[in-house]
């Protein structure tokens, strides 16, 4: 089953350590044959908003920024604890802040 | 944390985890049996701690301490205690990166071809995979007893047999690693194309093969072959949602949806493709297999799709692999590619292959060659018995409906129905089919029940082959030749006797008296081992390097003509080296001059205890019986298994069919 992570913004500035911290961890799930993409999100991004008839299209930056989310991981495990776990070791990582997981339906 | 929360956790880093924890192990105590039973250990410590005190920081760096620390303890414990403690402080301070090698090297062990290949499964999935004997037991639809003696068979094999826990050279890789992909593309396709049960796939066995595959193209990046693999199987894997029906009922790669193939897989499938091109050299079975999957991802639309091109692939396919399977692939190419005549050419040229006997997928390909030539009535016959030999319910299903989408209800006429689709003619307009003769035979009342099971051995194979509908009157004796030579040519005399002697009787009944006019009578004789021919044997004997050990066992049978458990029980204090002989197993073994010339070198001073050792000595945890232990040496009594493997290995290129011959055919003809 798959899953999606998506990990909100803490605002705190990456250092070096953690480069190297993620890129060992990224590697070790790509290794095991886990990690099926992964990447980070530019800040604030285009809204597309739809009601009714009418499509907005707006450019952020937008207000929100601690909800909004920096980075996504799509992982294939075997249950949900197991993303569960790899999520545990992601948040080891990069301190303090939020990730939320969803299994992934379809294509 | 709640206790089976805390177990559900502990499982998922077991998961994770536990391949390296096993590799480490195993390189401390070389006994993979051993460091399992060590791994288990630690994670019994992990399910009795970690509910209380929670989820250490780092579990995988936990379980492998606790781990570690019960091999020390168990090390200390055996009795050589103060050499192998060197040893171990000597290894715990080499640097630790052999530790991606390490789980390489498992893989290599666990699919070692001294296993039967349903253990190098099991075992692969248990050692790599972390799964339990439960849950591989579950996947492939057998009890958990049969999975767990596999693995412990697979285990003490391991162990007797003395696998080294090293990374092959370069004269061993090729068949090792081609050994560990054959597991790893098995269980893919246990899980893509369920052989058995209801379910078309069992997509749990798909994500082991696609996690072990993308392992091991980590650990061995320089195999094109590996990526190959890996490939092949995310291509396959991307048309998963797209292959079923709403009701579970198979879809043709051609009228499969090309919008649900995942895209994700798909470009996951060429990024591995294109790591297999980097490595170079000439394309193997793995990546001429992925090219022709990525052939069929490109093409937008069925009609789209390079045929020319994939039947050139499996052309140079079927030169790597002569097998039926492969050539019945090309066939469905060729037919693609340059008309269903192509096709069916080479599909008649493979009906009478052994191999492909209970094959499905054989009459269901020609019968999709008939139905596109529009030989309807022939098609249809080919569904049904395709339909009868499918083992996947929802396969069945679907090869009936396409059987009976052939059949339309006649017009009162006969003349085909007004929208074109042909009518059936045979079977219905001349009533009775092969299945109610058979069963009217069979039910008849004056047969006991022996004859009946005999006889519907032999009616089963003609309805399995020939097809349920097949009509009674269209059966020729020649049709009945070839199922015969395709089932039982290979089979002992008596048994193409008693078939032949069922097949007489049901003509008899039916009135059909020569239908076993194609079937000679065979004489009965007692079938004898072959042995080795005089020229042959001399090859082996002047081949350079052979160990002392080989070559000397290998006489002795010769020149005894001894049984090979006899052979191998002898001990050293048993020879008389004047006499040429021994005792064994309470006859008398004698010998000629050049086992006389060989022995004295081979026992070189020994005075008692077995007289043909293994390499190595054992493992603390698998200690023999005294008498089978050599007290100058420590080493063990030589295996059967072991002999046995040696003599194939050194056979392989003088045996024709390329499996090597086993040790009781160096038995000279009496």
């Amino acid at each position: 089953m798959r899953y999606l992570m998506i990990s909100k913004d803490s605002g705190a500035a990456p250092d070096e350590r953690l480069y190297v911290e993620m890129g060992k961890f990224v590697e070790e799930l790509t290794a095991a044959g886990v990690l099926l993409a992964t990447g980070g999100l530019e800040a604030g991004g285009v809204r597309v908003t739809s009601s009714g008839e009418e499509i907005t299209v707006t450019d952020g930056p937008f207000a929100e920024a601690k909800e909004a989310v920096a980075g996504f991981a799509l992982v294939e495990v075997r249950s949900k604890e197991e993303a569960i776990e790899l999520t545990r070791r992601f948040r080891k990582i990069v301190g303090d802040g939020e990730s939320v997981i969803q299994q992934v339906f379809g294509p | 944390m709640p206790v089976t929360d805390a177990h559900r956790t502990i499982d998922a880093v077991w998961k994770f985890e536990s391949a390296r924890i096993i590799a480490g192990l195993t390189r401390m105590v070389h006994d993979v049996g051993l460091a399992e039973e060590l791994a288990q250990d630690a994670l019994v410590s992990a399910l009795e701690q970690w509910p209380e005190s929670g989820v250490p920081d780092n579990p995988g760096a936990w379980l492998t301490a606790v781990a570690k620390r019960r091999a020390i303890d168990h090390i200390r414990r055996s009795q050589r205690l103060e050499r192998r403690h060197e040893q171990l402080t000597h290894e715990l301070d080499q640097p630790q990166d052999p530790e991606r090698d390490d789980v390489l090297r498992l893989m290599f062990v666990s699919c070692h071809p001294v296993l039967p290949t349903d253990a190098r499964v099991a075992l692969t999935l248990r050692l790599l995979g972390g799964l339990t004997a439960e849950e591989i037991a579950r996947a492939f639809l057998v009890n958990e007893p049969r999975i767990a003696r596999r693995i412990a068979g697979a285990k003490r094999t391991l162990a007797e047999e003395q696998v080294p826990f090293e990374l092959p050279d370069e004269s061993e890789l090729p068949g090792l690693l081609s050994s560990v992909l054959e597991v790893i593309y098995l269980i893919f396709n246990e899980g893509y194309s369920a052989t058995s049960g209801d379910d078309l796939m069992r997509p749990g066995l798909c994500l082991e093969a696609l996690r072990l595959g993308r392992l091991l193209a980590e650990l061995a990046p320089y195999e094109a072959e590996v990526h190959g693999l890996v490939a092949l199987m995310e291509i396959q894997a991307s048309r998963s949602a797209a292959r079923t029906g709403p009701t579970g009922e198979p879809v043709q790669l051609h009228e499969q949806n090309r919008g649900r193939w995942d895209p994700l897989l798909i470009r996951r499938g060429f990024t591995a493709m294109l790591r297999a091109r980097e490595v170079g050299g000439t394309p193997g079975p793995y990546v001429l297999q992925a090219a022709i999957a990525v052939c069929h991802a490109q093409a937008r639309t069925p009609e789209d799709t390079d045929w020319t091109q994939i039947a050139a692939l499996y052309a140079a396919l079927a030169r790597l692999l002569p097998t039926p399977i492969v050539q019945l692939n090309r066939a469905v190419a060729l037919g693609m590619a340059h008309g269903p005549q192509a096709g069916l050419d080479l599909v008649d040229s493979l009906i009478d292959d052994p191999a492909l006997r209970d094959y499905h997928l054989l009459p269901s390909v020609r019968g999709d060659l008939l139905a596109r030539l529009g030989r309807y009535d022939e098609a249809r016959l080919e569904f049904e018995r395709a339909a009868s030999l499918a083992r996947n319910v929802a396969e069945r299903a679907f090869l009936r409906r396409r059987a009976d989408e052939l059949v339309v209800t006649p017009a009162s006429d006969g003349t085909p129905a007004s929208d074109g689709t042909p009518v059936s003619g045979v079977a219905l307009a001349s009533g009775v089919t092969l299945a109610e003769a058979a069963q009217d035979f069979l039910g008849r009342g004056d047969l006991d029940p022996e004859t009946i099971r005999s006889y519907g051995q032999t009616l089963r194979r003609l309805r399995l082959t020939l097809g349920d509908r097949m009509p009674l009157d269209s059966l020729t004796a020649d049709q009945v030749a070839r199922v015969f030579a395709t089932a039982w040519g290979e089979a002992a005399a008596t048994t193409w006797n008693r078939h032949r002697s069922a097949v007489r009787s049901f003509g008899a009944w039916a009135s059909l008296d020569d239908l076993a006019g194609g079937l000679d009578r065979r004489a009965e004789t007692r079938p004898r081992t072959e042995t080795i021919s005089a020229a042959q044997l001399d090859v082996l004997w002047s081949r350079p390097g052979l160990p002392l050990r080989e070559r000397t066992l290998w006489r002795l049978l010769h020149e005894s003509a001894a049984g090979v458990t006899a052979a191998l029980s002898l001990n050293v204090e048993d020879l008389d080296l004047e006499d040429r002989r021994a005792r064994a197993d309470g006859t008398w073994v004698s010998w000629r001059s050049e086992t006389a010339r060989l022995l004295p070198h081979l026992v070189a001073g020994r005075t008692r205890g077995p007289l043909f050792l293994a390499e190595r000595r054992p493992g603390p945890s698998r200690m023999p019986a005294a008498a089978d232990l050599c007290p100058q040496t420590g080493r063990g009594r030589l295996s059967y298994a072991r002999a046995e493997y040696l003599f194939k290995q050194a056979t392989k290129p003088l045996d024709p069919a390329g499996d090597g011959y086993t040790l009781r055919r160096l038995k000279p003809r009496d």
